[in-house]
């Protein structure tokens, strides 16, 4: 019988470099990596269409995505509806929107955890920001890291099993892919903490490594099929993988080698099989070994703070001195610049520019009003 | 102030000046607890050996091909002779053409010089954001660094907050020198270069031209000169806030959402002109659809060179001519036709080795 947990609000933990240093070498890093191969491993060969079995708990958490994706539905984009082509401001309701809904939500989805005193309030945290950032109408690997943790705390406190994996990535995470691409097409999330042409993707890093993971064992499909157009297209609903590959190709002009020069390295990689071991090295260095992302982590009773590190910020530390008279933080905003000590600016992550998605301008191309004559 | 508009390449004396090849800030940490101090006079001149080396690395560098490692060790050195003798508030006469963020974007940097003039016939003055985000950071940085040495008194070159060590590894130009050069030595050189770059310049007492704006810091011009800029770029203060700060639609100071710098106000920025002077403020560092873009009653400009940012954001670029007579044109364009596809070949990533 596990001991009684005192389950907790999470918060942030790590703020310095040393902090950095005791995170990487912490249970908490080896979990995520762990969980991380382990979901990846179950998926080896599988396509999207794979049986598997749905759990309770499994169905539980895509009633959940329905359940946001309908709260979307509640919101549509109509202020700048076609006048600015940086992020929408109705992602702001959105977010509040599931931030206060969340834990009914998952309550009435997960009736197992429910009955578990505190346990919802401290997986919430984690689900409510996996949607993006709620001041800078932002999303990337951050917020997608969330989502895999609000998967990991589900599954430390016992409501999946090994079973589940598989379709923990082809049905849940799938289909959190897709609720994000209506996030990302409907409120033109900006890329967070963009690498430019030299980062993987705009937003996203885990369907890369899933996908990956699934092509592994593939017959005849190599790394360098991504630059078979007619084949991506073929096969985007398959596999993970070629999905961010055919979304990238919708919405970007030029060739792959222009705007991904880094896929387009990795398609010289022999077989996927590599890619797919590469991958969970390179997540492990750039999204889990940077301080940018990391220092939005938030560490609780399930997921629990390295040894040592910061004590929790507190949430009102960020003052920009005397003589502004701006309300800019209205409503609640857990991932906001403000939980950060005064010398921990976030523009490590954000730069600050405001760059439109790369939906603005496919989209905009679209929605040129009809001149009048 | 008359100014003899038909003397062309007047940098370029040729007199001999002892370049020694010691390493420049190469080896070891940031140490930025001994600020180094700008240096009053005029710089070393360029001899003619390094005038024929420098034309052969801009030919070189025009057609988008990067200099090797110890070239740019060289040309890095050379910069830091030229720069050190430029002020934090560089002067600057008319005719000139300001530019704002290039950001990597080489093609369209090459396109920017026909739209705008071939310099150094055409004086110009760039605001910062050189590097990162776009495919050519390395050959973008290089050919502008080139050019400054080669012409120094026909092209100003400001520092942008990307021009900073912690900046360049999130944003692609680490990534990019790594990728290029197989080590981060080429972004060690050209980071520890950025520290000199001059933070704000002034166009004939009247245009005062910076990458983001405004500080509550500083009231004068002469506040700016005081400061020490020969550093990493800092999280707060006022050399921060010249780099990093906005013009908001909002009165007053206003925290800013980058979580660096302010925003600043109507207010701010007419009393700031009063104050010193200026007819007008001249920054970039913010992304605008038509490539330049007026706020505050006309008394702030923000102008961003890079067309088609990112290779999708399909914004105009722009740049604004200042004629003899103060008189303004704004120049736009669009992305120069793409030639074919990178010239890097492709190498796998370490980590799928």
């Amino acid at each position: 019988m596990v001991e009684a947990t005192e389950y907790q609000i999470p918060q942030r933990r790590i703020l310095t470099n040393e902090d950095m240093e005791k995170w990487q070498s912490s249970a908490t890093h080896d979990e995520i990596i762990q969980f991380t191969t382990d979901l990846a491993d179950s998926v080896n060969g599988k396509d999207n269409d794979a049986e598997c079995h749905i759990s309770q708990s499994t169905q539980g958490v895509l009633d959940i995505l329905e359940a946001v994706h309908n709260i979307v539905k509640n919101h549509p984009v109509i202020q700048d509806k076609n006048t600015t082509r940086f992020g929408k401001v109705e992602f702001r309701d959105v977010y509040d929107d599931i931030n206060d809904n969340s834990i009914k939500i998952i309550n009435q989805d997960l009736p197992e955890l429910s009955k578990i005193k505190g346990a919802t309030e401290e997986v919430s945290i984690y689900f409510n920001e996996s949607w993006g950032n709620r001041t800078r109408i932002d999303y990337g690997s951050g917020h997608e890291l969330n989502f895999l943790a609000f998967l990991l705390t589900l599954n430390k406190i016992g409501l999946f099993n090994k079973d589940d994996y598989s379709a923990i990535v082809l049905k849940i995470f799938k289909n959190y892919i897709s609720l994000m691409r209506v996030f990302q097409k409907e409120y033109w999330l900006e890329p967070a903490g963009s690498h430019g042409v030299w980062g993987l993707d705009d937003y996203h890093f885990l369907p890369f490594l899933f996908g990956a993971a699934q092509l592994s064992t593939h017959q005849y499909l190599r790394p360098k099929s991504i630059h078979n157009k007619e084949l991506v297209e073929e096969l985007h609903k398959k596999y993970l993988y070629l999905e961010c590959i055919n979304f990238i190709n919708s919405i970007k002009t030029a060739s792959l080698r222009w705007h991904s020069p880094m896929l387009d390295d990795i398609s010289i990689v022999k077989t996927w099989k590599k890619v797919s071991e590469g991958m969970i090295k390179m997540y492990k260095a750039e999204v889990l070994g940077k301080l940018p992302i990391i220092q939005h982590f938030f560490f609780g009773s399930i997921l629990k703070a390295p040894e040592g590190c910061s004590s929790p910020s507190s949430s009102d530390s960020h003052q920009h001195g005397d003589g502004c008279d701006h309300d800019h933080q209205q409503h609640q905003d857990n991932d906001s610049d403000k939980g950060l000590p005064l010398h921990q600016h976030t523009w490590g992550d954000c730069c600050g520019i405001k760059i439109p998605s790369a939906f603005a301008a496919s989209e905009s191309e679209k929605t040129k009003p009809i001149p009048f004559d | 102030m008359d100014l003899d508009t038909d003397v062309q390449m007047e940098d370029a004396v040729e007199l001999d000046t002892s370049l020694e090849e010691e390493e420049v800030n190469s080896t070891g940490d940031y140490s930025f607890n001994q600020p180094f101090q700008t240096k009053e006079g005029p710089p070393p001149e360029l001899s003619s050996q390094n005038i024929n080396q420098l034309d052969e690395w801009i030919e070189h560098l025009s057609k988008c091909q990067p200099l090797s490692e110890e070239n740019v060790r060289r040309l890095c050195k050379m910069a830091i002779d030229v720069l050190q003798f430029e002020e934090n508030v560089q002067p600057v006469n008319v005719p000139v053409t300001i530019c704002g963020d290039v950001h990597g974007q080489f093609h369209d940097l090459m396109e920017l010089f026909k739209i705008g003039g071939p310099c150094p016939d055409t004086n110009y003055l760039f605001m910062g954001d050189y590097v990162d985000r776009g495919y050519y950071s390395v050959e973008t940085v290089s050919y502008l660094v080139a050019m400054k040495v080669r012409y120094p008194n026909r092209i100003t070159i400001l520092r942008g907050n990307h021009e900073s060590r912690q900046i360049t590894q999130v944003y692609g130009f680490y990534d990019e020198c790594l990728r290029k050069y197989g080590s981060a030595n080429v972004w060690k050189l050209f980071t520890d270069l950025f520290d000199y770059f001059p933070i704000t310049a002034l166009v004939d007492n009247k245009i005062f031209c910076l990458h983001g704006g405004l500080s509550p810091l500083i009231e004068t011009i002469d506040q700016v000169r005081e400061l020490n800029r020969i550093q990493e770029v800092p999280h707060e203060g006022p050399m921060c806030d010249l780099l990093w700060s906005d013009p908001d639609d909002r009165g007053g100071w206003g925290i800013s959402p980058r979580g660096a710098g302010f925003t600043f106000g109507q207010d701010i920025s007419e009393q700031f002109n009063h104050t010193n002077g200026l007819s007008l403020i001249a920054r970039a560092h913010q992304l605008v659809m038509e490539g330049y873009s007026w706020s505050h009653q006309e008394s702030v400009v923000t102008i961003f060179s890079a067309p088609n940012y990112c290779y999708r954001c399909g914004n105009q670029a722009a740049i604004m001519e200042v004629d003899e007579q103060h008189s303004r044109q704004f120049l736009q364009y669009d992305p120069s036709v793409r030639p074919g596809e990178p010239t890097v070949t492709r190498k796998t990533p370490d980590y799928f080795l």
